[in-house]
């Protein structure tokens, strides 16, 4: 305890108590024991509050049985029940399978679309700015702007169908296309809108990848009598691996939680013809209010998607190793 | 002369409230002020989770609640869709925020299964709410389990709308009558409304009755997307949907038919019809694209008072199709989305939350908020055929024909899970309209699928919750 010396009375007062003590911890945590464990400290409190409780909390009401139409005092431990039940519900496989089927699709167009534009606009020298921030607009876009306006394109007698109606007729197609009613076109509007949105997100990750690609390699290459298609394929595509890993993991995460689109173009409908995974467990917890089944599919995925995830980063690590490797 | 202008102004006054007064309402009054002197409340609040349909007329009643007891009101706007899952997150959280909750009574059972809303019977039977003049089966879809947990003041079940300048076209009329042996008009059944239907079916191009079709017009308009064809699909299917042992009707040819029927439909309907909600098939009616419209009966209004309908006092409005049961004519008409309030079991002031709610739904104020200029509520009362103010608004036609048509009005399924059994039929329904399966298929499946359901939220206490609601008259439909 620090005393001050009044002259008359060296008894500390409650305010210098409170000082010396907030001096004292300041000193305990500035010292080199201490000091470098507090990132850390924090971290963990972070993961700890934010992570690990709601993770327990899903595991532990994914174990008992409870649907949110019965208060939570009578909910009681099934087991393994709800985990059963999930992997025999029909509708979680066909959701996850079009969850995939959608993705797929989805990011394969993203990434090639996104790849060639970034390749032209990486070209562009005086008007680059301008189509770098044209290509980029889409994706700004609130998603809920997203669905309400492709939601109007694609009404049967929208400007999509007013648009493509020559063409179809020319082949004798009805063009009243039902893309938000028909199972199979309702499919695709969902892909299209996806991919107009989010062809923006790997545009802005191949655009840096090109800025950042060794010009002193391309030039090399182009003074050795290497064919612009030479250059592109033996140089730059080699170099651009990495980036188009980031993409496609980024992309594919994103992608396999669809939920927006859905919601907002076709409500999971018609019939369950456009549910995704993530539809799927919003309707069962939210609609339908089974927490617990909501639980177990949702560990269930977890398990499913890291392992995914795990795959797209074991590749990102030996891309990146190759490459350091050849520039080496 | 002064004094007697003095006592004429005097008796004008004391008159005008006296033609509002409304005992129940009153009743409602009195005792909020009493509770609040009782209770010494300083502020009172009352908060209610409002459909973001009425946020352009709910506030002036909130206003004159405030005026009359000074109880002010906190409004938290959210569209229909998402306030079944806000209230039972309540549920689960039980912050008590909310004192009131206004949505369709098919989120009663959820809600009071999990105890989030309260029964009002103690309440009702201090204050004597007023349901006389409410047809019963608008009446009785207020309870769930024998108790009162909602009250409504919305009549929007279903009713059929024609277009009558085609009924009345005389060449249509003999052509019809040649070919059907029938006069054109109100369709008694499902099967004539059916008949009509592809009877006006007409291509693009096409001249019939002295009229040339520069558009096409379909026979039809009904609600066939998901979240919606379970609103309809009651029109079809003749008697209830389970029997007293909770053991689905639909796998029975009785549902086999009404699914065949439900989807044969589409075909004189627009092509895009399984993506259509109220915001698409309101303006295609007034487009005069159609010749006849199952829909809410606020369609009507709309068709009327839209500057782009082509159709205005051009409807003609019928009382819901019905089905020949044991030769007899049964009309049901669902009530597919009337609102009402129901208070929060964490509320801090439950009983002035039910006041407000017997205030807004008593005979006088529920005449105020259907005729609102900006409101959504239809009329449900049998005086409301007389309320200048609610036919100045509606029509008389319209006002008429859904009094008449509210003696048929059967309320959706108010059991637990309830979502999750219309969602089954909805998907169902949606594969066969899309000829991904038959009828049979679609019944087998949905009665798979409701049978989980039901073991999954209780067996034992859904067949007591629907023997309850069948005795009581809900659906109008008996064992």
């Amino acid at each position: 305890m620090v005393e001050i010396s009044t002259g008359v009375s060296s008894i500390p007062t409650e305010t210098q108590t409170t000082s010396g003590a907030l001096r004292r911890l300041g000193k305990w945590l500035a010292s080199d024991r201490i000091f470098p464990k507090i990132p850390f400290v924090m971290v963990e409190a972070l993961f700890f509050l934010v992570i690990l409780v709601p993770f327990i909390l899903t595991i532990y009401i994914s174990l008992l049985k409870w649907r949110a139409n019965r208060p939570f005092e009578q909910a009681f431990f099934s087991g393994l029940e709800n985990y059963r039940a999930v992997l025999e519900s029909d509708l979680f496989w066909f959701a996850l399978v079009r969850t995939f089927y959608f993705s797929g699709v989805a990011v394969a167009v993203e990434l090639v679309v996104g790849f060639v534009l970034a390749m032209l606009v990486s070209q562009c020298t005086r008007s680059r700015k301008f189509y770098t921030t044209i290509f980029l607009v889409p994706m700004m876009i609130v998603p809920i702007v997203v669905g309400y306006n492709f939601s109007m394109i694609y009404i049967d007698s929208g400007p999509l169908n007013q648009l493509l109606a020559p063409l179809l007729q020319l082949f004798g197609i009805d063009p009243r296309i039902r893309w938000l009613s028909h199972p199979i076109a309702a499919q695709w509007a969902i892909i299209i809108a996806d991919i107009w949105q989010w062809t923006s997100l790997t545009f802005l990750i191949f655009l840096s990848g090109f800025s950042a690609l060794p010009q002193q390699l391309v030039n090399a290459a182009r003074v050795m009598g290497a064919t612009p298609w030479q250059v592109f394929w033996r140089v730059q595509f080699p170099l651009l691996k990495p980036a188009i890993v980031i993409a496609v993991i980024i992309r594919s995460m994103e992608a396999l939680k669809m939920f927006d689109p859905v919601v907002l173009l076709t409500f999971g409908g018609p019939g369950t013809s456009t549910q995704t995974v993530a539809y799927f467990l919003w309707e069962q917890v939210w609609v339908f209010n089974k927490f617990s089944f909501g639980a177990a599919a949702s560990i269930l995925l977890l398990i499913m998607f890291s392992i995914l995830i795990y795959i797209g980063i074991y590749m990102l690590i030996r891309q990146r190793s190759i490459v350091v490797g050849r520039a080496a | 002369m002064q004094r007697l202008l003095w006592a004429l102004l005097a008796l004008i006054a004391w008159s005008i409230p006296q033609a509002y007064a409304d005992p129940v309402a009153d009743r409602a009054v009195a005792a909020a002020k009493d509770y609040i002197k009782a209770k010494n409340l300083k502020d009172p609040k009352l908060t209610i989770l409002l459909s973001s349909l009425y946020n352009n007329s709910f506030p002036d009643f909130a206003k004159k609640w405030e005026e009359l007891t000074g109880v002010k009101f906190e409004i938290v706007p959210l569209g229909y869709t998402d306030i079944p899952a806000k209230i039972m997150q309540e549920g689960v959280a039980k912050t008590g925020v909310y004192d009131i909750f206004n949505d369709f009574p098919y989120t009663m059972p959820d809600a009071a299964g999990a105890k989030v809303v309260m029964p009002l019977d103690q309440y009702a039977a201090k204050y004597k709410p007023d349901f006389n003049g409410v047809a019963d089966g608008l009446k009785y879809q207020q309870y769930y389990d024998g108790k009162l947990y909602i009250m409504v003041n919305d009549g929007d079940h279903l009713i059929l709308v024609l277009r009558k300048d085609l009924v009345e076209n005389p060449q249509a009329r003999a052509e019809y009558k040649a070919k059907f042996g029938k006069d054109l008009g109100c369709p008694d059944t499902v099967d004539e409304w059916a008949q009509q239907a592809a009877f006006f079916q007409t291509k693009e191009g096409d001249t019939r009755w002295g009229i040339k079709f520069e558009k096409p017009l379909y026979g039809a308009l009904g609600y066939r997307s998901v979240n919606f064809s379970h609103r309809h699909f009651p029109v079809y299917m003749k008697g209830l949907w389970f029997d007293k042992d909770m053991k689905p009707r639909i796998n029975t040819p009785d549902g086999i038919a009404a699914i065949k029927a439900f989807a044969a439909s589409v075909d004189h309907m627009p092509k895009d019809i399984q993506g259509w909600g109220t915001p698409q098939i309101y303006p295609f009616w007034g487009s005069g694209q159609a010749y006849s419209a199952m829909s809410f009966p606020s369609i009507v209004g709309f068709a009327n008072s839209n500057p782009n309908s082509v159709i205005k006092g051009k409807q003609m409005t019928c009382l819901i199709p019905g089905q020949m049961i044991a030769g007899k004519l049964e009309r049901r008409s669902p009530q597919a989305a009337g609102t009402g309030y129901m208070v929060s079991s964490y509320s801090k002031h439950p009983e002035l939350a039910y006041l407000f709610v017997q205030w807004f739904t008593s005979p006088g104020v529920s005449d105020e908020a259907v005729a609102h200029p900006k409101g959504f509520w239809d009329p449900y009362r049998d005086a409301h055929v007389t309320n200048k103010a609610i036919l100045d608004r509606f029509g008389e036609d319209m006002v008429k024909t859904t009094i008449e048509n509210s003696k048929y009005a059967a309320s959706l399924l108010l059991i637990e899970g309830n979502y999750e059994y219309f969602k089954i039929l909805d998907n169902n329904l949606a594969d066969v309209m899309n000829k991904n399966i038959t009828a049979e298929e679609a019944a087998k499946r949905i009665e798979a699928g409701w049978n989980k359901v039901t073991s999954d939220v209780g067996r034992s206490t859904q067949i007591q919750i629907w023997r309850k609601g069948v005795e009581l008259g809900i659906y109008l439909d008996k064992f």
